[in-house]
């Protein structure tokens, strides 16, 4: 029902975002997943006509929507990456607000703005002014203004960031909901794979303003089905084996992780006894090796060299 | 466009401390101000001796207060006397036929000032009185009344305060317009930068991505602007004229088309510096500095006409401030009406539009 032609954007020259193609089918949900300054919060934009695209267009139902917006406004909820309420009103002020702007009144209002309290979970706190919730409540309240109107599809840019992993799971649930349940279309956007992992049917990857690689979650693993991950834990950082495993011919993808390092190997290749004796050489101790199939943070890895998250 | 505009007041209510305190110190700077330019009148409690009759002592004391520095108050004798006893009073006057007496405590300066005016006034109300009853003639008042308006040489001096000569000015008036219409400002501008935060805070973002049209957006917030701008001057004006007694003069539809077309001048010029500044502290830092020049230049704190720099003069009229207190002096020193003030009201709604137009303007390219 939604789709992006070729959408480009340069901001005074820079390539923002480059040859964009989406397209969400009503009722699928659809993650956006690129670390940061892919241009995914420019992508939305565009499609929300927030900001006009340098070239390309945006289509709604077949229809072009750039040149007259007034069509695609009302059916979307857009949920921006920052959070975007007036903190010295009260939520239930500032729903009721963003729901008039919608054009919702009277009754109609006042229930909508009672079920959306229920759905994030602020029933009994909405008559608190929004200074005073915590970075969690306030992330509740930001979606929370983007659902009033009923919206048909939802865009949500990084809703989760910086939150705790109890609202976080909450949101996420909630999400998960709002698409099986009433069949809102999703949109999601986040540099957490484990998020898209859990919540969407098909992923795009975007890097450097281009859409990298897209399909089904199982679709973007099997990118990596002959391939496997080594996962070593070492007791500290040794940037020499580190080095050495990176000129390795036999290993695809070397990179530090928190506990030691992660390699991405071709499928079946017996490295592990040689591994050892690698770390051997180094006087590296092994803690720990898992041998596992691939995530989708390791196809990112996979086709861009680089981590999701820095 | 109203839920925009009704958000604002519901805005306000929950932190009305700024405006509230720009319109405290308008209240704050007239009473003090406009108050001391009352008070350096003095009051000289008058009293009569037991053979004046009263026809003649309210001759002496309408001669008497043709002097702007005194104001001679007649009273009876018990209570000016116990008034200097008291100390309440520093002297007081006893009108007698063809003489007079002052009471004093102390000879200060007062006295000097009080006696040496009495004393003129009485030498020439007595020369006058002479020369009528030698020429038995009753129209030689008149005669010279009418020599003194038609001189056959005028001396002109002009001084700093020019009271009498030159330009028409009251100095509480003025201070009640020029402080008013500056704090005015203030009021308006931070008002307007809710335009600002909501950019800074990406709530614009949300009013653009919903079905309102951006002009609603814009409109609702400027009407706001205009209304609390307008409400602030109103309000002070009328407080000042049935509390404090201060002739506004007597056509309010004048005022009122007055304040409606400076307020809106005042958010136009708002809008413009939105529309050049980058950020919010930029923004909150340049209202003072614009707001004390323009009612600098344009004569909101002391008349221009005492100003004798050429580029200054020039200057000030591209402030739009000048022309609210050139219509508002009109309307209150010399009861002009709609039509005579009709100049300086076109010139701010057309410095409005201007200012509007090129704001808004700047602000959208810089969005895009
Ligand atoms: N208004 C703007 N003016 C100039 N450059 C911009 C503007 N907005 C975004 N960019 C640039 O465009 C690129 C993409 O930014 P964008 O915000 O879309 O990334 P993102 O994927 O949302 O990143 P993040 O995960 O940090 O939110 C960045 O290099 C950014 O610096
Ligand atoms: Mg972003």
């Amino acid at each position: 029902m939604l789709e992006t032609e070729e959408l480009s954007k340069q901001f005074k020259g820079k390539i923002a975002v480059e040859g964009v193609n989406l397209h969400l089918e009503r009722g699928e949900s659809v993650g956006l997943l690129g670390p940061n300054g892919a241009g995914k919060s420019t992508t939305i934009s565009m499609i929300s006509s927030l900001i006009k695209p340098t070239s390309g267009d945006v289509l709604l139902d077949g229809k072009n929507v750039i040149k007259d917006p007034g069509k695609i406004r009302r059916v979307l909820g857009v949920v921006p990456q920052e959070i975007a309420l007036y903190e010295e009103l009260t939520a239930y002020e500032n729903l009721k607000f963003f729901g008039r702007i919608y054009g919702l009144r009277g009754k109609a209002l006042e229930k909508n703005i009672e079920e959306v309290f229920e759905l994030v979970g602020l029933t009994d706190r909405q008559k608190d002014i929004v200074k005073t919730y915590s970075g969690g409540m306030k992330r509740r309240i930001n979606i929370a203004a983007a659902l009033l109107h009923e919206p048909e599809v939802l865009i949500m840019d990084e809703p989760t960031v910086g939150i705790d992993p109890q609202s976080r799971s909450h949101i996420l649930e909630m999400v998960r909901e709002l698409n099986l349940k009433k069949g809102m279309t999703v949109l999601y956007t986040s540099h957490y794979m484990e998020e898209v992992e859990r919540l969407c049917d098909r992923v795009y990857i975007m890097d450097h303003g281009r859409i990298i690689s897209s399909g089904t979650k199982d679709e973007l693993k099997s990118i990596l089905s002959s391939e496997e991950t080594i996962m070593i834990d070492l007791d500290r950082p040794y940037p020499d084996l580190y080095n050495d495993l990176k000129q390795h011919d036999g290993i695809l993808q070397t990179m530090e992780t928190e506990t030691g390092l992660k390699l991405i190997v071709p499928k079946g290749s017996r490295l592990l006894g040689e591994l050892f004796q690698i770390a051997d050489r180094h006087q590296a101790k092994v803690v720990n090796v898992h041998v596992q199939t691939p995530t989708l943070e390791d196809v990112f890895l996979h086709l861009t060299g680089r981590k999701l998250r820095d | 466009m109203i839920s925009i505009f009704l958000l604002q007041w519901q805005r306000f209510r929950r932190e009305p401390l700024l405006v509230l305190s720009f319109f405290g110190l308008t209240i704050f700077f007239v009473f003090f101000l406009a108050g001391s330019a009352n008070t350096n009148q003095i009051t000289v409690q008058t009293y009569l001796e037991d053979d004046v009759s009263q026809s003649s002592a309210d001759e002496w004391l309408t001669v008497l207060n043709q002097s702007e520095t005194f104001r001679f108050e007649l009273t009876e004798e018990e209570d000016a006397r116990s008034a200097v006893m008291n100390g309440e009073a520093s002297l007081a006057l006893q009108l007698r036929n063809d003489n007079y007496r002052i009471l004093v405590t102390v000879d200060d300066q007062n006295y000097q000032l009080v006696n040496g005016y009495v004393q003129q006034v009485f030498q020439e109300e007595l020369r006058l009185a002479e020369v009528e009853s030698s020429l038995e003639s009753v129209e030689i008042r008149d005669t010279i009344a009418q020599e003194l308006e038609e001189p056959v040489l005028t001396v002109t001096s002009d001084t700093i305060a020019g009271d009498d000569n030159g330009f028409l000015y009251d100095a509480r008036l003025h201070t009640l317009f020029g402080m008013t219409l500056f704090f005015s400002v203030y009021t308006m501008m931070f008002s307007l930068t809710n335009v600002a935060e909501e950019k800074r805070l990406g709530t614009w973002d949300r009013l653009i991505v919903s079905p309102l049209r951006k002009w609603e957006v814009y409109l609702g917030h400027l009407l706001y602007c205009f209304l609390i701008g307008f409400l602030q001057i109103l309000t002070i004006f009328l407080f000042f004229e049935y509390v404090f007694q201060f002739n506004i003069g007597a056509n309010f539809g004048a005022i009122l088309l007055i304040i409606a077309c400076y307020a809106f001048a005042i958010v136009s010029v708002g809008m413009l510096l939105i529309g050049l500044v980058r950020t919010t502290q930029q923004l909150q830092a340049v209202i003072p500095i614009v707001a004390t020049a323009m009612a600098m230049i344009g004569g909101a704190f002391w008349p221009v006409e005492i100003v004798s720099n050429e580029i200054m003069i020039i200057l000030s009229k591209a402030m739009p401030i000048f022309y609210g207190m050139e219509a508002l002096k009109g309307v209150a020193y010399l009861d002009q009406g709609i039509l005579e003030i009709s100049e300086p009201l076109a010139i701010m709604f057309l410095f409005g539009v201007f200012s509007m137009g090129i704001g808004i303007n700047l602000m959208e390219r810089r969005a895009s």
